[in-house]
């Protein structure tokens, strides 16, 4: 239903770029640095182990505008935070002392809708899919003990672009993606005990563009 | 020597009592006893070492940080590079200048060169790149290597007890827990301080032999050696003699303290599970000993009761009870238990030894299903199956080592400093050969019983609680979650939830793993 709905989304953005005035027939190519704050829609599983469901992510890629406003963006970013390992009894968190680190490691292309209204600001939409590396790792922990997994996920995305000048923009942007089935497999997670699967989450994020 | 030791130490005091019992009808003219103590040195302990060889002893049950630098397992900014033989300095400086690195002077003892990379640069990338080229031989990234905590104790190899539930590891996690856990020892005494008391030792009846009275007798006793110093010990109290001087005239309580928290890596000895805890000493059981001497109380249940609510208002964290019995409930007991799991002590009892004698309910540890924060432990062998002795029933939640003599001899009992039994237990000589006792001879006894197993999981408890797990109920519920399931699959009557697993336990949960 998720990739249904996320396909059906990217392909209205990409017809109405069709239909769209003023529409720009230039092949424009800019490289992207972003940060922001993602909150995973595991709330509970992350709050437990990094005491925040929210943390800072930032990353970088490459856009690209083709003619009539249609967009492609390749973006690499990463979540990296780091906490403690837990017990949890009744509800009853017990903190371990022992460091753990999370990083979530998102690649994803991502393809939409920038509209050109002949102002300095551009709105843009867009959906795409994402393939995220999940690490966590602990003090003490041996071979297998370390999380390593790649899972695939699929993202919405829009926002405002605001062009400070010919080449430098700067653009406000939400990121919703879902990534399911990534958590929660192994009963000593304590994503399992709360029964959290996906690794998705809805980020914030300021972008400074380059290019065109 | 092994010796079983079962939680049903009152069983033979009670055998005791009524030889002594039947004497003193005998001999009215038997001044009631006290006990006077006449100093508070005595010579110091005598080692009697390492008591291996000594024959398995007869069943006594019925009766007688490491801190990390950043998250990464290895070091940031540099690698380790070998260079195949004959690949030239100039090659060597073009092959690093890949990853923008540059040697630093050889270090000694290697034969490998340590690599300056940039501090941003992945190490296991910079090694991946370098491996890639045929004059490396090898490139590897610096990863941290931890201690395996194998205690220095010179016996330690013969406790096989602590491999068997993997405490090596356990420890590198959490090294015998800090002084600010207390462990009360709820049995016979401790061996904690030297002494001369005073006693007036009776006349009794043992197995229908007749022993004479000793008269006065002024006996020694010293501290355990490898228990520590005195100061090692809190709120002391012995609920036989009522008073705050519970020396153990017996060994069990000495033995099973061993365990808990014996000194560990200190080049002496033998190691215990929780070494660095504070000790609690309390008194509740009567040895034929304190018998013989007239002590005014003994080992019965609301000796015990007030046992566990002193340890209790006195800030002990666990409550180690390798002690019960059969025959009838015992509410005061159990409700003493309730008391202080309540308060936050999380309280550990044995099993029981009856398996072959009827396998009769232990009345002491079959509260253990309904009190979340209490758990009843049966013993297992070297092989990590149930020891011969160890009860069965829907009241045992736990395993840990006991021993079994029946799988490896006396060394398959758990070794732990105590007294030189045969100092001792002079009681079991011919009567014209039968002496005063002393307290100060110490040696490596093997013994074997759910007594031993109790305190396997008393000093887990000390570990948990320094790691972080405070509450009794949830200390329960780490345990059980992360036990061994042994025998039949999931909970089972003869196994509980399985073998307690400490480094698991531990390491508790992460985000998906």
């Amino acid at each position: 239903m998720t990739r249904f709905l996320i396909g059906a989304m990217t392909v209205c953005a990409m017809a109405m770029a069709t239909s769209a005035q003023a529409q720009t027939s230039e092949f424009m190519l800019r490289g992207f640095a972003d940060i922001g704050s993602t909150a995973f829609k595991a709330e509970q599983s992350f709050a437990a182990i990094l005491g925040d469901r929210r943390g800072p992510v930032w990353g970088g890629g490459v856009e690209v505008v083709l003619p009539f406003a249609v967009f492609v963006d390749v973006r690499a970013s990463q979540f990296k935070q780091t906490g403690e390992r837990v017990f949890l009894y009744q509800g009853e968190q017990f903190n371990l002392g022992i460091p753990t680190t999370v990083t979530v490691s998102p690649l994803t292309v991502i393809g939409g809708y920038r509209a050109d209204f002949g102002s300095r600001f551009f709105p843009y939409g867009g959906g795409g899919i994402g393939w995220h590396r999940y690490q966590e790792t602990s003090q003490f922990a041996e071979g297998s003990e370390n999380v390593d997994e790649r899972f695939q996920g699929y993202h919405l995305l829009g926002g405002v672009e605001f062009r400070v000048s010919r080449w430098i923009g700067t653009a406000f942007e939400t990121e919703w993606s879902t990534v399911p089935d990534a958590l929660g497999a192994d009963p000593n997670g304590v994503s399992s005990g709360f029964n959290e699967t996906d690794l998705g989450g809805v980020t914030f994020r300021v972008k400074l563009v380059i290019g065109n | 020597m092994a010796k079983t030791f079962g939680p049903n130490v009152r069983v033979l005091a009670c055998t005791a009592l009524l030889a002594a019992g039947a004497v003193a009808t005998h001999h009215a003219q038997l001044a009631s006893s006290g006990a006077l103590l006449v100093s508070d040195i005595s010579a110091p302990a005598i080692d009697r070492g390492l008591r291996n060889l000594d024959p398995p002893r007869d069943s006594r049950n019925d009766p007688p940080d490491i801190t990390v630098d950043g998250d990464q397992p290895f070091v940031p900014g540099s690698i380790i590079v070998k260079f195949r033989p004959g690949t030239s300095p100039d090659a060597q400086r073009m092959l690093l200048a890949q990853v923008d690195g540059a040697a630093s002077r050889p270090p000694s003892d290697a034969d490998f060169d340590i690599v300056s990379i940039d501090p941003g640069m992945d190490p296991e990338a910079a090694a991946r790149q370098l491996n890639a080229q045929p004059d490396v031989e090898y490139a590897q990234a610096r990863y941290r290597v931890y201690p395996r905590f194998r205690p220095n104790d010179p016996l330690y190899a013969r406790q096989w007890n602590y491999p068997s539930i993997d405490m090596e590891r356990a420890w590198d996690i959490n090294p015998g827990a800090t002084s600010s856990v207390v462990v009360a020892v709820l049995d016979s005494g401790v061996a904690y301080r030297p002494a001369i008391v005073r006693y007036q030792a009776r006349a009794f009846t043992l197995d229908g032999i007749p022993y004479r009275s000793l008269g006065v007798v002024d006996v020694p006793f010293a501290a355990a050696p490898e228990l520590g110093g005195i100061e090692r010990f809190v709120a002391p109290r012995d609920f036989i003699w009522d008073n705050t001087l519970p020396l153990d005239l017996d060994g069990h309580g000495t033995h099973v303290a061993g365990t808990i928290g014996q000194l560990t890596n200190n080049s002496t000895g033998v190691a215990g599970m929780a070494f660095n805890v504070r000790i609690m000493p309390v008194k509740v059981i009567a040895s034929l000993w304190d018998l013989i001497f007239n002590s005014p109380f003994q080992g019965t249940d609301d000796v015990v009761a007030r046992g566990i609510r002193y340890a209790t208002d006195n800030g002990a964290d666990v409550i180690n009870m390798s002690i019960g019995r059969s025959g009838p409930s015992a509410p005061v007991v159990r409700e003493a238990i309730a008391y202080a799991v309540g308060r936050g002590v999380f309280v550990v009892v044995a099993a029981g030894n009856d398996f072959e004698a009827g396998n009769q309910v232990e009345r002491l540890a079959e509260f253990a299903p309904d009190i979340e924060g209490m758990v009843a432990v049966g013993g297992i062998g070297r092989n990590r199956e149930r020891a011969y002795y160890s009860n069965t029933g829907s009241y045992v939640e736990l395993m840990a080592p006991g021993g079994n003599t029946r799988v490896g001899g006396t060394e398959g009992a758990i070794l732990q400093q105590t007294f030189d039994f045969d100092v001792v237990e002079t009681y079991f000589r011919a009567p014209s050969q039968y002496t005063a006792p002393r307290f100060d001879s110490f040696a490596y006894d093997y013994l074997q019983g759910t007594s031993m197993a109790a305190p396997h999981v008393s000093g887990f408890a000390a570990l948990l609680i320094q790691q972080g797990i405070t509450s009794p109920a949830a200390i329960e519920a780490a345990m059980k979650r992360y036990a061994i399931d042994l025998g039949p699959a999931g909970r089972d009557n003869e196994y509980g939830h399985g073998l307690i697993n400490p480094r698991a336990s531990l390491r508790g949960q992460g985000l998906a793993k």
